[in-house]
């Protein structure tokens, strides 16, 4: 088994971390790949939030996809939370706004993405790294049973990504590519 | 390493067997538009007033694309950068504005890197225990390699109703001949006056920035949270706009043109005095 892992790890970085980099400098064409990556850890962590959503999920597995759902983040990624009665913007850090989303009181929770999404342009930070925006709705269902309330809302989730390239030693060859990291989220409810 | 594989390939499958739980699932909600229409982010705003993406925004146009900035397609997204609803902006104006940005020998276009726009962001800290508004400036600079948002000025009500320059009988001034006296009536100005700065020069002004971040520094005062952000653009020629974020029902949303000003010569400067002073 273990000689296969070197191969594992080459099909992963060619495939799923974009091509090997010659320059610093982002194409067109290199910028929609990292798009597309991008796109893909958020539909990851779309994912996650949706399980960690639901009521159907277990104690022990909302936990396991809890730490799965933060390795997609960068260190101190926070999420900013504002309504529409409150405009001013409440801070919590990624795990612990997981953790309020599996504890909401209700008995049944349906967590949907609507099917849009916008990606900025990268912009290069001073560190080099790059640091880009993506936009998803998400639509929010909770039902109580008790007193038969629903509650309904739609979320606006900025999320932004930081892009860097790095680099791997495998079977003794150097390979770069580019790796995307989620960072703060900003949620804001939308009127629809 | 078989339990890792296995633990990750059930997770995964668990994942895979969750539909309409994700991002795209089947299931997902339609957008019926309205967020299609939306100018989503400040960079979506920059994109289509230049028009440099696909009227769905799905594609980033370059200068090598057919359609990168496309007088048709500038002229079709702009008519949707206003705020329609609240601003009152009239159309006569809006007509202008659209005529010379839009002008076939000279387009004008804006740029997120060059000076002229800038952020305004209102927010809350905590200063001697008591929640106060602070207003701060934000503009984006070079730096290392690549740019960063600093900022460039801030209001702070408390700062400025301690610094209140007396004028006429009421200011306090140290005579012409108080060099004779050693300048030993600065007594009257460091310690019987409450308005020491009644004897600075007229262009004095106080830097609130400065004793902002002072005050910061000796934790006086704290961060709290953030209560809204618009952003001033003058970087169309003898034009000023605001851009406001409009959460609201239906299909003018998202950053839009909530302010637009033919500016005349010395507007600007009369217009940033107001936008940095608040009055």
């Amino acid at each position: 088994m273990k000689k296969y892992i070197p191969l594992f790890l080459l099909l992963f970085f060619a495939t799923a971390a974009v091509s090997v980099a010659q320059s610093d400098n982002i194409s067109p064409a290199r910028k929609q790949a990292i798009d597309s990556l991008a796109l893909e850890k958020v539909k990851d962590l779309s994912k996650y939030i949706s399980i960690i959503g639901s009521k159907e999920t277990q104690f022990s597995e909302a936990n396991r996809v809890m730490d799965r759902a933060e390795e997609l983040f960068a260190p101190a990624a926070e999420m900013g939370v504002s309504s529409l009665n409150r405009k001013e913007i409440a801070y919590y850090k990624v795990r612990r706004y997981f953790e309020r989303l599996m504890a909401l009181n209700y008995d049944r929770v349906n967590i949907t993405w609507y099917d849009i999404h916008y990606i900025s342009d990268l912009e290069r930070q001073p560190d080099g790294r790059y640091v880009g925006v993506v936009t998803v709705y998400q639509r929010f269902e909770g039902t109580s049973l008790e007193s038969g309330l629903n509650y309904r809302d739609t979320t606006k989730k900025d999320i932004t990504i930081y892009v860097e390239k790095k680099q791997t030693q495998i079977a003794g060859r150097t390979i770069e590519f580019w790796d995307v990291m989620l960072g703060d989220i900003r949620v804001t409810e939308t009127s629809a | 390493m078989r339990k890792i594989i296995l633990s990750i390939l059930v997770l995964v499958l668990s994942l895979e067997l969750a539909p309409g739980q994700g991002l795209y699932s089947p299931g997902s909600p339609k957008d019926d538009g309205r967020f299609a229409a939306s100018t989503k982010q400040v960079n979506q705003f920059f994109r289509r007033f230049n028009a440099e993406e696909s009227a769905d925004g799905s594609k980033r146009y370059y200068s090598e694309d057919p359609l990168y900035r496309d007088r048709e397609l500038r002229g079709k997204f702009i008519s949707i950068l206003f705020d329609n609803e609240t601003s009152g902006i009239s159309n006569e104006i809006k007509r202008d504005f659209m005529g010379e940005i839009l002008s076939e020998n000279m387009p004008q276009y804006i740029n997120f890197h060059r000076e002229g726009w800038f952020a305004e962001v209102s927010a809350l800290f905590l200063y001697k225990g008591k929640r106060e508004n602070v207003t701060l400036f934000l503009k984006i600079q070079p730096e290392g390699l690549g740019y960063e948002w600093v900022i460039d000025k801030v209001i702070f009500q408390p700062f400025k109703d301690i610094f209140n320059k007396p004028e006429g009988d009421a200011k306090g001034f140290l005579h012409p001949l108080s060099h004779e006296l050693g300048f030993m009536n600065l007594r009257k100005a460091f310690q019987d006056s409450d308005t020491p700065e009644a004897f600075t020069p007229k262009e004095y002004q106080p830097d609130y920035l400065t004793l902002f971040l002072y005050e910061m520094k000796k934790g006086n005062i704290r961060f709290e949270t953030i209560s809204d952000v618009k952003f001033h653009f003058f970087q169309i020629n003898n034009w000023y706009f605001e851009l406001n974020q409009f959460n609201r029902p239906g299909f003018n949303t998202g950053w839009l043109i909530g302010n637009l000003v033919k500016l005349k010569p010395g507007d600007k400067e009369t217009l940033l005095r107001y936008i940095y002073d608040q009055k």
